[in-house]
């Protein structure tokens, strides 16, 4: 059966998508590890369904600034992933790859934006690339676009796009850790509803 | 300092004499704040979409039509005088810009529909802090009918 709002989903499908965030986000990890020259595992993969103001207190508060990258996926699966770095997560790229760090967003050189844009849309691609393995689906992604600003609007951006069909965000995501400390960065994957119930088709928890 | 309300993503809220009307990091989403100065009416809406297609409507906030007229309805539900409301409204940016385009540009519609909404509503739109490409805090004092406008990298704007 297909489903019209996300809070519709049972537990063998939530357990699915929690499935490939997992595949996911440990493809997007080792990913990580071999850009930044040391070991980064996933923590417990999530699937969160939130009301709008739930997902903003849940990612931080509206108002902290943090740097974002962006993919737009579109042809079996419609949807938005979301690469968010706070900055404690942009100088350990930073440090790893260019041997500095800096103490604000604003610091950053073009080439140090460039590597940011970079580290995300490997991360989201190669996330991608294990769902469209897994589901057996092809996935097309737009060319990454990046933006340091409120958090609170940055993810604002995917519940606008899919606002018209519901009053919650589906996140897929998970936490990255390196060396025992938490690597703050969040990998979020938005599908809109047609593609999630083609998505749970595929892999065969739905009928519908 | 009056006292801080906070207005969520598709939310309103009124107050009446004093009170800080305060919604955070609109990116494509259009906050308005409607006033009636005579009665230190204030409003702030938070909206998210230009049009309301949704079938059941259960959330007249989301959307710039159904969510100014909404809120005009309840204010002049205490009181407020249509003739007298006047408008700001801040937001409508675009948050990536993406070469492709392929997101669309909601803040434009939204911006869009703010307004003709409110001109076919008959509410006069006094100031404005829209588009662009940053995130906008706004707060909004319904006794001064001052709107404040907090955003990173720019100076605060009071319009």
């Amino acid at each position: 059966m297909s489903i019209k709002n996300y809070d519709e989903l049972n537990s063998l499908e939530l357990d699915t998508l929690r499935e490939i965030g997992s595949v996911g986000t440990g493809n997007a990890a080792t990913a990580l590890s071999q850009m930044l020259g040391r070991q980064v595992r996933i923590t417990l993969p999530e699937v969160r369904i939130m009301g709008y103001n739930e997902a903003i207190e849940w990612i931080g508060g509206p108002e902290e600034i943090t740097a974002g990258v962006l993919v737009k996926l579109s042809g079996h699966v419609n949807g938005i992933m979301l690469s968010v770095q706070p900055l404690e997560f942009v100088n350990i790229v930073l440090e790893s790859m260019m041997g500095k760090t800096v103490g604000s967003y604003d610091q950053l050189t073009e080439m140090e934006h460039s590597a940011l844009v970079e580290v995300g849309n490997i991360m989201i691609s190669t996330f991608i690339n294990a769902l469209s393995g897994l589901a057996g689906m092809d996935v097309n992604l737009t060319v990454p676009a990046f933006t340091v600003d409120m958090q609170g609007a940055i993810l604002a951006v995917p519940m606008a796009e899919y606002g018209g069909q519901s009053d919650y965000i589906m996140t897929i995501g998970g936490n990255f850790v390196s060396e025992n400390k938490q690597v703050p960065c969040r990998l979020l994957m938005s599908p809109d509803l047609r593609s999630l119930n083609a998505l749970l088709r595929k892999l065969g928890v739905s009928d519908g | 300092m009056a006292d801080k309300i906070t207005i969520g993503i598709a939310d309103m809220k009124m107050a009446k004499g004093e009170g800080m009307l305060v919604t955070y990091a609109l990116g494509s989403c259009i906050g308005i704040c409607l006033h009636d100065p005579s009665l230190k009416l204030g409003a702030l809406v938070h909206i998210m979409l230009p049009l309301n297609m949704e079938t059941g409507r259960k959330n007249p906030m989301k959307y710039a039509d159904t969510g100014i007229k909404e809120t005009l309805k309840q204010m002049e539900a205490k009181g407020a005088s249509r003739s007298r409301i006047t408008a700001k409204i801040a937001g409508g940016a675009m948050m990536f810009k993406d070469g492709s385009g392929s997101l669309g540009n909601i803040g434009q519609r939204n911006i869009e529909s703010v307004k003709l909404n409110l001109k076919k509503e008959g509410v006069r739109l006094l100031k404005e802090d829209v588009g662009g490409t940053v995130a906008r805090t706004l707060l909004f004092d319904v006794n001064s009918g001052l709107a404040c406008i907090r955003s990173y990298g720019r100076q605060e704007l009071i319009i």
